[in-house]
């Protein structure tokens, strides 16, 4: 059984690797690229017939390398598996052939990347494999390479390395505390630590980056829309998620009660939950209000990371939660992305029946009845009832209202949908190969809530299935009223406004909302730096080089040498100059 | 033994012999010349392999022959020396292959490959030396045989670097020999000691012990390019690709940070010289040089400007790690010798090879070269990737361990160092790679030399992947044995916990 294990598991990390070496040489890139949608299946074969399994040390890997699929692990894998697989097979019907082996090289990387930080159970291969995927996902946000995905393609990288550094740093620490590399024994030793605050701030920065917490987000809404639809969709399912079980990994949660520190990730995370939803609805493009509902989205989830923090004792139940969640988040929000693309390659008939097929995951992720959003809301909220004084209120406050606002979110986004694109050139239509992935994606989200994951509850009493209900009724009223309201209000009320968006808010705010005013302030101070470097230091060298030029050839300083050596050379001055020079000597001689 | 006591000449011979024969060649006798290289650098490579071997047993090599009263002219085959010496055979023979391609057809190729051979013999016995004045002599040698090399294409930039690098360079021999006189007058002896021989020096002489070291710091700074004795480095990348990638990643930056390395550890002891309280400022210098040179790397257009910046900030890492004084921070810094050797030589061999196959010497002129040359550029990312730190290259397992021995001793300051260089690295090495890889060439490329099926000549390909590829393996393997991590931690045993 053993053997077994360690056989998908080691082909589940090399089988990627193989693929991408076929795509990047000329001889075997054909053959690459026809492989290259089956690049995830050892890794979906591992997670949902093999599962949890013991963890294998390879010793001569890096500093030691641990590998393995704990609990927490196999649902991550699961979803990132099977979001991975079905975009890959929606990628090569998604994109021109001649692009494909380019992408899929990038792609493939970044599959490795993701799936082995869910398998990594040390530190080292945990940053390798966090790397891999961070950086082959350049590859993926450039992939159009028109000018707004170099843009977005830069804010990412710059953003990536500053994660980088600050993970570097978290783990420096933490290997420093622990005095071991693997996460399963440092995460106690953290948790007894003076110096765990520098571990916890370094992790929040370094993984909330790739999470999207709050005021780190502002590459997301930049980088997961301009990318290809099927890389969007496992960005935002998938890629997101890296962050947040990096947060599992080495947080010691469960371990050590840190109050003001769940405070803070709380606040964080109720704050991008709404802060997202308000940018989102000023948004006009599909693919960037999606983005910006995956802030609000894990905004949610960050909170329920404070939560833990907060509440250690409630920590298995809370874990438990926060997986379902991610499950649910990654497959409806990955479903939504490629449901985007069937959109945009299909028309007519077709366009209209993928409409339709939308809803599913936008309800889902709106936590309406009987989908997987109401068994993770539901959960959700009763783990909050743990939390001590005045949190437990905030939550069952700005939970249900986050359900409405991301319901309005997603009203809007149908929307906007559902208005016929007029002029968009008709590509060769492959729509059984995007329309297949993502029918069984669709399927996926729809059973969710029958999957054994959360079934020791009950969830499916009258009060549940109310709660859920109301905030998905109240956002779909406001919506009703927002777009029919031309046709009912009086003449003089209306507001004729093109967009949907106009007539709610008649604000617009770009993609990366605070990045503008941060882009400003850098962009001055670089400015500032390189006027003085450039103009204002030159000038003051120049102008001492001449005052000292000005010394050289006013003064005469030749002349001024020959009348002292003139003077010198007369022989009172000489005999003067000995006899000060020896009066000066003897007594020093006295003195001493 | 007599065999055992003599191999310590045979390495050193195993170049010096084909440099003085190759001096009396023609020009015209390639075949000659290129098998004697060729022959000196395996047979050396073979020595020092096995001598690798025997060390590792607990085996130590020692050639003494008499010299001065008193003092002897040694050579020791320690641990320490077997890391340098490795490194320096290794990249001697790749370096050898690839010179002999980069300057096929060109003029003085016997006068090159003479100097060239003597500059590994000088750095092999800088690293086997085993006293300060066998170090000193073979320091002074590598000055003066590398001195050819430098202006070896004789344009007035050349002859003006040669000039800069001797002003510099030559003063500093003059500290050194000061400090190490200075130094004999104290202790009488200089034999290389492992933890340090001067532990017994009466405390009325620690402010002459400290002002020693500082001279003979500043001795080896000039080579080590310590700020603000680096100029000469900038400008010495005119000398021909070949030479730059030994210079920076072997021979003369190492040996200086070699020389440090020997200061701290076999003539203070790490733990004394950290009582005498001289090591802070050094670390602190380490550190200002660690940034502004790359401060200064971002602003060159110059390929091999910016290489050389670089080069100034990461052999520092190496004195930053010997500064820091603890097991952990000595690991990372006495394997960055190795792994920012391997590194850099790849980037110098990848620069090479555009100017030589494209004519290529400045960043802006690379847009889209990377589908031009997609190995070269291949290789050049792994070094790039690798100098930023990113796993698992190399870089990545020095700046692990360096990070780690700070936090150890409490000296966080230095992963703040260690996180703006990373940061500065990734700003001038990640717009050369979107350069390189996601533009467009904005007009055709100007073929130097024309090759048939493959982007260049093998010769000056096979050596740069040769070295990239190393420097991956000594990163994700680094926990085999004979990798230069798990040699490094053998030496640090030695110096730490014995």
């Amino acid at each position: 059984m053993s053997f077994t294990i360690l056989f998908w598991l080691v082909l589940t990390l090399t089988w990627p690797l193989m693929l991408v070496g076929m795509t990047t040489c000329t001889a075997t890139r054909a053959w690459g690229c026809r492989l290259s949608p089956w690049a995830a299946v050892p890794a979906v074969i591992l997670a949902v017939f093999i599962g949890p399994s013991e963890t294998f040390y390879f010793s001569w890997l890096l500093l030691g390398t641990e590998l393995g699929l704990d609990d927490t692990g196999h649902i991550f894998l699961l979803l990132t598996a099977l979001l991975w697989w079905l975009a890959a097979v929606y990628a090569k019907g998604y994109l021109p052939l001649i692009e494909q082996a380019r992408f899929f090289s990038f792609f493939n990387v970044a599959m490795l990347g993701n799936v082995g930080l869910i398998l990594a159970q040390d530190m080292l291969s945990f940053y390798l494999f966090f790397t891999l995927m961070s950086f082959a996902s350049y590859g993926l946000v450039v992939h159009e390479r028109h000018a707004a995905a170099s843009y977005a393609g830069k804010i990412y990288i710059i953003l990536v390395i500053v994660g980088e550094v600050a993970l570097f740093a978290a783990l420096a620490w933490a290997a420093v505390i622990a005095e071991t590399l693997s996460f399963e024994f440092a995460r106690p030793v953290i948790a007894q630590s003076s110096l765990l605050d520098w571990v916890i701030s370094l992790a929040l920065i370094g993984f909330g980056i790739k999470a999207g917490v709050i005021i780190l987000h502002v590459w997301l809404p930049l980088a997961h829309p301009v990318a290809p639809t099927p890389a969007s969709a496992v960005l935002s399912g998938s890629m997101i998620k890296a962050g947040l079980l990096g947060w599992l990994k080495l947080l010691p949660l469960g371990e050590a009660l840190m109050h003001s520190w769940g405070g803070l990730f709380i606040t964080l995370g109720l704050i991008a939950a709404f802060y997202a939803v308000a940018v989102g609805l000023m948004q006009h493009d599909a693919k960037t209000l999606l983005a910006y509902s995956s802030i609000s989205q894990m905004g949610v989830l960050t909170a329920a990371v404070g939560l833990g923090l907060m509440v250690p004792a409630a920590w298995p139940g809370i874990l438990a939660t926060i997986l379902v969640y991610t499950l649910h988040h990654g497959l409806a929000k990955g479903s939504l992305f490629l449901g985007v693309g069937v959109l945009g390659k299909c028309s007519g008939h077709w366009r209209r029946l993928a409409w339709v097929g939308l809803w599913l995951p936008a309800l889902a992720l709106a936590g309406a009845p009987f989908t997987s959003g109401m068994v993770a809301k539901t959960l959700l909220k009763m783990q909050t009832l743990h939390a001590p004084d005045i949190w437990s209120a905030v939550f069952q406050t700005l939970l249900p209202c986050s359900a409405i606002a991301t319901a309005l979110l997603l009203g809007k986004f149908l929307f906007m949908l559902s208005q016929p694109v007029s002029t968009r050139k008709t590509e060769p239509l492959s729509v059984p190969t995007l329309m297949v992935p993502w029918v069984v994606l669709l399927m996926l989200v729809a059973s969710l809530p029958w999957w054994p994951l959360a079934s020791e509850t009950d969830l499916w009493s009258g009060d549940i299935l109310l709660d859920s209900l109301w905030p998905v009724m109240l956002a779909g009223l406001i919506m009703l009223v927002s777009v029919t309201r031309n046709q009912w209000l009086p003449r003089r009320f209306a507001i004729n406004s093109p967009t949907f968006g106009g007539q709610i808010f008649s604000l617009r705010i770009p993609p990366g909302d605070i990045l503008a005013p941060i882009e400003w302030i850098i962009h001055y101070i670089l400015n500032g730096a390189r006027r003085l470097c450039c103009d204002e230091l030159p000038h003051r060298y120049q102008s001492l080089q001449s005052f000292l030029q000005r010394i050289r050839t006013t003064i005469e300083w030749q002349h001024l040498i020959e009348r002292l050596e003139w003077q010198l050379c007369r022989w009172p001055t000489a005999l003067m100059g000995f006899l000060v020079l020896g009066l000066i000597l003897g007594w020093g001689k006295m003195s001493f | 033994m007599i065999w055992q006591s003599s191999l310590p000449l045979l390495v050193l011979c195993s170049s010096l012999l084909p440099g003085l024969i190759i001096f009396a060649l023609p020009e015209s006798s390639v075949r000659i010349r290129t098998t004697l290289n060729l022959f000196g650098a395996v047979t050396k490579l073979a020595l020092v392999a096995w001598m690798v071997w025997d060390v590792y047993q607990g085996h130590q090599f020692e050639t003494r022959l008499q010299f001065l009263p008193n003092l002897d002219f040694t050579l020791q085959m320690g641990p320490l020396s077997v890391l340098f010496v490795t490194l320096s055979a290794l990249l001697w023979l790749v370096t050898t292959i690839y010179a002999i391609g980069y300057l096929e057809g060109s003029p003085h190729r016997s006068r090159f490959f003479g100097f060239f051979s003597l500059c590994v013999t000088a750095t092999a016995g800088v690293a086997m030396a085993g006293n300060l004045l066998t170090f000193l002599l073979f320091y002074e040698m590598l000055t003066l045989v590398t001195y050819p090399l430098v202006v070896h294409r004789g344009t007035e930039a050349a002859r003006q670097a040669g000039h800069t690098y001797l002003r510099y360079t030559l003063p500093g021999g003059v500290l050194l020999l000061i400090g190490t006189v200075w130094l004999y007058t104290v202790t009488g002896t200089l034999e290389f000691t492992s933890r340090g021989f001067l532990q017994t020096v009466d405390e009325s002489q620690h402010p002459a012990l400290i002002a020693i070291f500082f001279l003979l710091v500043m001795g080896f700074g000039v080579k080590a390019a310590l700020i603000p004795l680096h100029g000469w480095l900038p400008q010495a990348m005119v000398a021909p690709a070949p030479v730059s990638a030994l210079l920076h990643a072997v021979a003369v930056v190492k040996a200086g940070a070699f020389g440090v390395i020997r200061i701290v550890y076999d003539v203070y002891g790490a733990e004394f010289a950290s009582q005498l309280g001289v090591t802070q400022p050094l670390a602190i210098l380490a550190a200002i040089t660690i940034l502004y040179g790359s401060l200064r790397a971002l602003f060159q257009d110059d390929l091999k400007r910016r290489l050389a910046y670089s080069t100034i900030s990461q052999v520092s890492y190496i004195t930053l790690g010997v500064a820091i004084v603890g097991p952990i921070a000595t690991i990372g810094g006495l394997v960055h010798l190795v792994h920012q050797g391997l590194m850099k030589i790849t980037l110098f061999f990848c620069a090479g090879n555009l100017a030589e196959t494209l004519g290529i010497h400045k960043i802006s002129e690379m847009r889209g070269v990377g589908k031009r040359m997609p190995l070269t550029m291949a290789a050049f990312t792994v070094g790039a990737l690798g100098m930023i730190g990113i796993p698992p290259i190399a870089g990545f397992i020095s700046k692990w361990y360096l990070g780690l021995g700070a936090l150890e001793v409490g000296q966080s300051w230095v992963v703040l160092v260690l996180i703006a260089s990373t940061l500065l690295n990734a700003a001038y090495f990640l717009p050369v790679l979107y350069i390189v890889w996601f533009c467009e060439p904005d007009h055709p490329w100007c073929e130097n030399r024309h090759f048939d099926n493959s982007e260049t000549n093998w010769t000056l390909l096979l050596p740069a992947l040769a070295t990239a590829g190393m420097a991956v393996a000594a990163g994700l393997l680094a926990s085999l044995p004979y990798t230069p991590l798990e040699w490094v931690r053998f030496i640090t045993h030695n110096q730490f916990y014995q």
